[in-house]
């Protein structure tokens, strides 16, 4: 289990990551969801003990990452963002010394690399120096590293991106295997649909903050299965509202001079009955879009804004 | 222990796959030191040696005597006479073929015995300085020794410059007995000066003086703390190499301890560090036959230098903020050290102020004790004392390097 409790990490002036809380249970993936810099990198940082929390605590097994670091990090497997391997070694020679630091010995040793390099499909260019070795082979090799040791708990920080289409299915298919033998998995992305495919359990991070958390069904629920119609073209921020008002069954979500944000039942439905009334304003209207009940629009009614914004 | 170890097999396949850099570290001060031996001449080889020809024109005792003693051992074996005919010698000047030619002229002899004006003749070798300069010295000194000769027994001298008397064909047996018994008491009156000498010679050995080191011996340190250096700064620079391909990160979420890892480092230095000095001092100590008996220590005291010194390197780069920094910095800390510290130009070859300071510096210390210890001239105490003083300072060092990647990763 890896139990994050009212997590706080402050640079200077910038908070990072502000009130941060969760519990992620053994054998379940559990996604942090956000654009980038909303948090979720310091977070996964702070729990592997990358970064020293600023206040909170951080438990992993039931081991405090600041007080018992090296027990809780001895079962804990790191994928991290970035590819990290040595590009002059193979395949076999990474993993034989990511597995001895985390403490695997003589044959277990090397029966544990033999097998991680067939689950990451990696047997034939076990001898080649990684740096020969294509894109999607460096990320899969970079999985295996923070799994060789079999941990109990995982961390994955936005492992597929950049990554072929062919090795994210793989690469996915991997965490799942890891969950389904009993481990604890957080997994951040920003991908939404990689989110909703993968995680049972999702928090939604913007701005340093958890603005959301629950099963994908509870996340939908907040929406309400309504749509997100976004209108662009000018408008009169002050004006609006009542507008939708008059309308009705439209929830406004978000308002700019220039964007509005709504929420609704069968948006498309709806359609000409605001380009109408904001018509009828004097607003002009560029363009419209709808986006279907998702985590994408979760985001969007949440926070205002596009996740990739 | 094992991730220790483990760390340290991890960096040698590393460095076994890019042996370009060990190359590099060890080549250039190889081919620097034998620039500098170059331009300071060499290899030491034979005493230079003034080849000079002798015309005598006067073919008596004492211009024979003149040719004998400036060839003689006591003038320092720098003279080498050869006898020529005075044409032919200067022919042979003129082929360049010798470093001075001296002509004596016909009744030398007497002239000098009479304590009259004479010519001896010096022809120089125009294209050469040094050696004419020694053979007129040489000269000078005989003018010199002549004129003290003059002042004690020159009136016999004289007597025998005009030769026998009248009808005779030798000299009477009482004038020679004469002449002897006047020497003999000419020489016990200088006894008191001369047995023991009235001027009492002190002679003081000056320390350096004494350690007077051929070229070649010095070259040795020179190379050998100049790789060092050139690996030290290398070796720090592997930090850089380790956070580009972001295994430090990963070091740090596992559960081993910062310092364990660079205990690691320090290791796989030292491995390479000692093949390297191994080879260099296995080189040395045969080209210069040096008592092999100091070699282990000789090595094991590189070998921690070595390790010590890139340990300073990787604390230094530890606290830049990119590799470009860390490596102009590295560089521009390196070099003055090499150039202070003797390993670009000997101690012995510096301005005593300029030595003093480099031997304060770290590797000029370093080096000092290295030479003291290859020579056998360091005592069991201070050598402790030495070696306590680096493993100190490299625990210090490997501290605060530990120290300060944590925080670099915190940051990043």
């Amino acid at each position: 289990m890896i139990d994050v409790q009212r997590l706080r990490k402050q640079y200077g002036d910038l908070v990072a990551v502000d009130d941060v809380s969760f519990t992620a249970q053994p054998g379940e993936i559990f996604g942090l969801l956000g654009p980038n810099g909303a948090g979720k990198s310091t977070t996964i940082g702070c729990i592997s003990g990358l970064l020293r929390p600023g206040a909170g605590r951080i438990r992993i097994l039931g081991h405090d990452v600041v007080s018992d670091g090296p027990e809780s990090r001895r079962q804990l497997g790191v994928v991290p963002q970035e590819i990290a391997l040595y590009e002059d070694l193979s395949p076999r020679e990474n993993l034989l010394y990511w597995g001895a630091a985390y403490g695997l010995r003589g044959s277990e040793l090397n029966e544990r690399v033999a097998e991680v390099l067939a689950v990451a499909g990696l047997v034939d260019r076990a001898k080649d120096p990684v740096k020969k070795l294509s894109g999607g082979l460096k990320r899969r090799l970079n999985f295996a590293c923070g799994i060789v040791h079999r941990p109990k708990a995982l961390l994955l920080d936005e492992p597929t991106v950049g990554v072929d289409p062919q090795t994210r299915v793989r690469l996915l298919e991997l965490v799942r295997e890891q969950a389904k033998n009993g481990a604890t998995v957080v997994y951040t992305t920003h991908y939404m649909e990689e989110a909703e495919k993968l995680c049972d359990r999702l928090a939604i991070i913007d701005r340093a903050r958890i603005i959301a958390e629950g099963t994908l069904l509870e996340l939908r629920a907040l929406l309400g299965e309504r749509d997100i119609l976004r209108v662009t073209g000018r408008f009169d921020s002050r004006k609006v509202p009542e507008v939708i008002a008059r309308l009705g069954g439209m929830e406004l979500v978000h308002c700019t001079d220039e964007t509005i944000m709504l929420a609704a039942s069968e948006a498309s439905k709806k359609l000409s009955d605001v380009f109408r009334d904001l018509s009828l304003e004097g607003f002009e209207v560029r363009e419209t879009t709808i986006t279907q009940p998702s985590l994408e629009s979760l985001f969007i009614k949440l926070t205002g804004k596009e996740l990739r914004e | 222990m094992r991730f220790i170890w483990s760390t340290a097999v991890k960096d040698w396949r590393r460095r076994w796959r890019n042996p370009l850099e060990i190359f590099m570290w060890t080549g250039i001060p190889i081919l620097v030191g034998l620039l500098i031996a170059l331009a300071f001449g060499g290899r030491s080889g034979p005493r230079p040696q003034a080849h000079v020809f002798v015309a005598d024109n006067d073919q008596s005792f004492l211009s024979r005597l003149l040719v004998g003693a400036l060839s003689q051992e006591a003038a320092g074996g720098f003279i080498r006479a050869e006898a020529v005919a005075e044409d032919e010698g200067r022919a042979l000047m003129d082929k360049n073929k010798a470093s001075g030619l001296i002509v004596i002229p016909d009744g030398f002899s007497k002239a000098v015995l009479r304590e009259q004006p004479t010519k001896l003749e010096l022809v120089k070798n125009p294209s050469q300085t040094i050696l004419p300069g020694i053979v007129e010295e040489g000269l000078s000194i005989l003018v010199d020794g002549t004129f003290y000769v003059h002042r004690l027994v020159g009136k016999d001298l004289r007597k025998f410059a005009d030769g026998p008397p009248q009808g005779a064909n030798t000299f009477p047996d009482e004038s020679i007995a004469a002449f002897s018994t006047r020497i003999n008491q000419t020489m016990t009156r200088l006894s008191g000066y001369l047995s023991p000498l009235a001027i009492k010679l002190e002679t003081s050995v000056d320390e350096k003086e004494s350690d007077t080191l051929s070229f070649e011996f010095l070259l040795l340190p020179m190379i050998l703390f100049m790789t060092l250096l050139f690996m030290a700064q290398g070796m720090g620079d592997d930090f850089w190499e380790e956070r580009n391909q972001n295994t430090l990160r990963r070091v740090r979420s596992s559960p081993q301890h910062v310092l364990t890892f660079l205990a690691g480092k320090v290791l796989s230095n030292a491995g390479i560090i000692f093949v390297v000095s191994l080879v260099a001092l296995s080189a040395g100590y045969g080209f210069l036959r040096l008592n092999p008996a100091t070699m282990p220590l000789a090595l094991l005291w590189a070998t921690l230098s070595g390790v010590s010194l890139a340990a300073g390197m990787t604390s230094i780069q530890l606290f830049t903020a990119s590799q470009r920094a860390g490596n102009i910095l590295t560089l521009a800390i390196t070099f003055p050290l090499m150039m202070l510290g003797g390993s670009f130009f000997p101690f012995e070859t510096m301005p005593e102020w300029m030595a003093a300071i480099g031997t304060r510096t770290p590797n000029g210390w370093a080096l000092q004790r290295f030479k003291d210890i290859v020579l056998h001239r360091a005592d069991t105490g201070s050598l402790v004392l030495s070696f306590v003083v680096l493993l100190l300072a490299l625990a210090v060092l490997l501290y605060l390097s530990a120290h300060r990647l944590k925080r670099s990763l915190a940051r990043s």
